[in-house]
């Protein structure tokens, strides 16, 4: 799956979770920058993430997201194995 | 050694010369130095409080150094699991030994079993919940790999000791602080100017504010059968405005003095009393501590429990918060106090929506003063268990306070006028309010004031700390914990 892709689909899971329906997601977007992303939603959107993609992330991959580009990748790499 | 006291007024320009002047030459030489006036500044309250310090910085830099360089993941869990018990364990034997053996006594005798066991004459280290949770923070973050573990041993223990923030926060995660240390740094007048600014206000918030609540506060709690329903709630809510004037207060003194050395800390407090709900005062309320716990253990416990759907994620908040309430101290007061943010928390989860339906049918300001306002009542509720002395006098404050005479005008019969108060504070709330989007109330624009201006507003600070400040050296509320 190309990153691209990736980041379009993830955009539409952050935009149901979040209930922002203009939000645009780039890869740089931190949970910084978007004030409804706190730890309460991240966890939504992670396991919304998981169904919507049909993987499953371990404990330390989650903790060393920083932005939604490490989520994309990581997506990827997940998707592919 | 106190903020507020004669000691610490003459170790802060020692130490501020030598660190400038003395050994700024090389940066592991002012680093080194550093951690020598850190020790001295704990070691004045008992010099046995160094060993466990001393433990904690040298087991985590060691753990740092192996899980980092270790690439078995067994391995790695081992040595984290390791540090995380050294710490918890010199954090549970020193703080809550004789709560547990206690509470195991009064569970059996429930049962009619009588047990003997005898708890210990310990003391309570100074700051030790503070300092255990920062060196743990960097354990678990090189475990997570969020972090490159330091080889830089004076850094470390300069890192886990600083003086300023060392016995009551802010609780800095090594990502912010501990690289501050590896860079040289440069005086910075505006900077210095800015941490006498705020370490004035906090100074302000703590000997006037705070102190002068505290002689109402004590003598209402200790004898609230003595009181009436609306005295009681005075007092209640003074308490409030006395935990934040020592706590916020403290902490501004500390990150005043962190910039007088070129550090920048974690801002702590974000005006908390003008939050519109639970989760709002949370995230202005002693924000280094709910970082750390919703970073370090909310966030775990969120991620494990994800499969349960939203009963996870209230099943975390209130472990969370419970948790939170018994950080404070080892008594049930502090864990109910907890257990009822959990609570209130797991609420405006599940109602989240509803209340943005609600808030977009009512005016913005109708709305916004009612919840903050419900927000201040909810708080205060909880404050009672967090200032009574057990659960069973939190209840007879209660008891008290719900009576008909609630509707009596309050009388806080101590021998001091209560008009200094009840003045000062609504003066400082609107202060406050004014300055609410500022990092401190006292962060001013220097071009925007003149020099005159700013002086007399330095001098009316201080001679409201001379004249109404309670000189009786009264210590922090937070060093206890």
């Amino acid at each position: 799956m190309e990153l691209n892709d990736i980041l379009q689909q993830l955009n539409e899971i952050f935009k149901d979770i979040l209930d922002l329906d203009t939000l645009v997601l780039t890869p740089e977007t931190t949970a910084r920058d978007v004030e409804e992303w706190d730890s309460l939603s991240h966890i939504q959107i992670i396991v919304a993430a998981e169904k919507h993609f049909k993987i499953r992330l371990t404990a330390q991959e989650i903790q060393a997201l920083e932005n939604v580009g490490d989520m994309c990748k990581l997506v990827q790499k997940k998707s592919a194995q | 050694m106190q903020f507020n006291s004669i000691t610490f007024a003459l170790f802060l320009p020692i130490v501020f010369i030598l660190y400038w002047f003395v050994f700024n030459q090389k940066l592991r030489w002012q680093n080194l130095f550093l951690v020598v006036a850190s020790y001295v500044f704990y070691g004045w309250w008992d010099w046995r409080f160094l060993i466990l310090l001393f433990i904690s910085s040298l087991s985590d830099f060691i753990f740092g150094y192996l899980i980092d360089k270790e690439s078995r993941q067994f391995r790695r869990k081992t040595f984290l699991i390791l540090s995380i018990c050294i710490n918890l364990g010199m954090l549970g034997f020193f703080k809550y030994y004789n709560f547990f053996v206690d509470s195991f006594i009064d569970l059996f005798s429930l049962f009619g079993i009588r047990l003997h066991a005898s708890t210990l004459q310990i003391i309570l280290p100074v700051g030790i919940s503070f300092y255990t949770f920062q060196s743990m923070s960097y354990t678990i973050s090189v475990y997570w790999r969020q972090l490159k573990s330091t080889k830089d041993i004076v850094s470390f223990f300069s890192y886990l000791s600083f003086f300023p923030q060392l016995v009551a926060g802010p609780i800095e995660t090594a990502n912010n602080l501990l690289p501050q240390f590896t860079k040289k740094r440069v005086f910075d007048y505006a900077k210095a100017a800015d941490g006498m600014r705020q370490i004035l206000w906090g100074l302000f918030k703590k000997i006037v504010i705070a102190d002068n609540c505290a002689g109402f506060v004590d003598s209402i709690f200790s004898n609230y059968s003595q009181h009436s329903g609306s005295t009681l709630v005075f007092g209640v809510i003074l308490f409030a405005f006395q935990i934040y004037g020592d706590f916020s207060g403290y902490s501004d003194i500390a990150i005043g003095t962190a910039r007088l050395f070129g550090f920048e800390l974690m801002q702590n407090f974000r005006f908390p009393y003008f939050s519109k709900s639970i989760t709002e005062i949370w995230r202005r309320w002693h924000i280094s501590l709910s970082n750390w716990l919703r970073d370090y253990l909310y966030t775990p416990l969120a991620i494990s429990t994800r499969n349960w759907g939203l009963a996870g994620i209230l099943f975390s908040s209130i472990i969370t918060f419970t948790l939170c309430g018994l950080w404070h101290g080892a008594n049930w007061v502090y864990v109910v106090f907890g257990l009822l943010h959990g609570l209130a928390l797991s609420y405006e989860i599940l109602t989240r929506k509803q209340r943005k339906k609600w808030s977009k049918k009512t005016p913005v300001f109708i709305y916004d003063s009612l919840s903050m306002l419900l927000t201040f009542i909810f708080w205060n509720i909880t404050l009672v268990f967090f200032r009574s002395a057990s659960i069973h006098d939190a209840l007879g404050y209660f008891k008290g306070m719900f009576s008909t005479s609630l509707f009596s005008a309050p009388h806080p019969d101590i021998g001091v006028n209560p008009l200094t108060i009840s003045v000062l504070i609504p003066l400082f709330i609107i202060f406050e309010w004014m300055q609410r989007d500022k990092q401190h109330a006292m962060q001013i624009d220097s071009t925007r004031m003149s020099r005159p201006v700013r002086w007399a507003c330095y001098f009316l600070l201080i001679f409201l700390i001379g004249m109404l400040g309670n000189t009786g050296d009264v210590p922090f509320i937070y060093f206890q914990f």
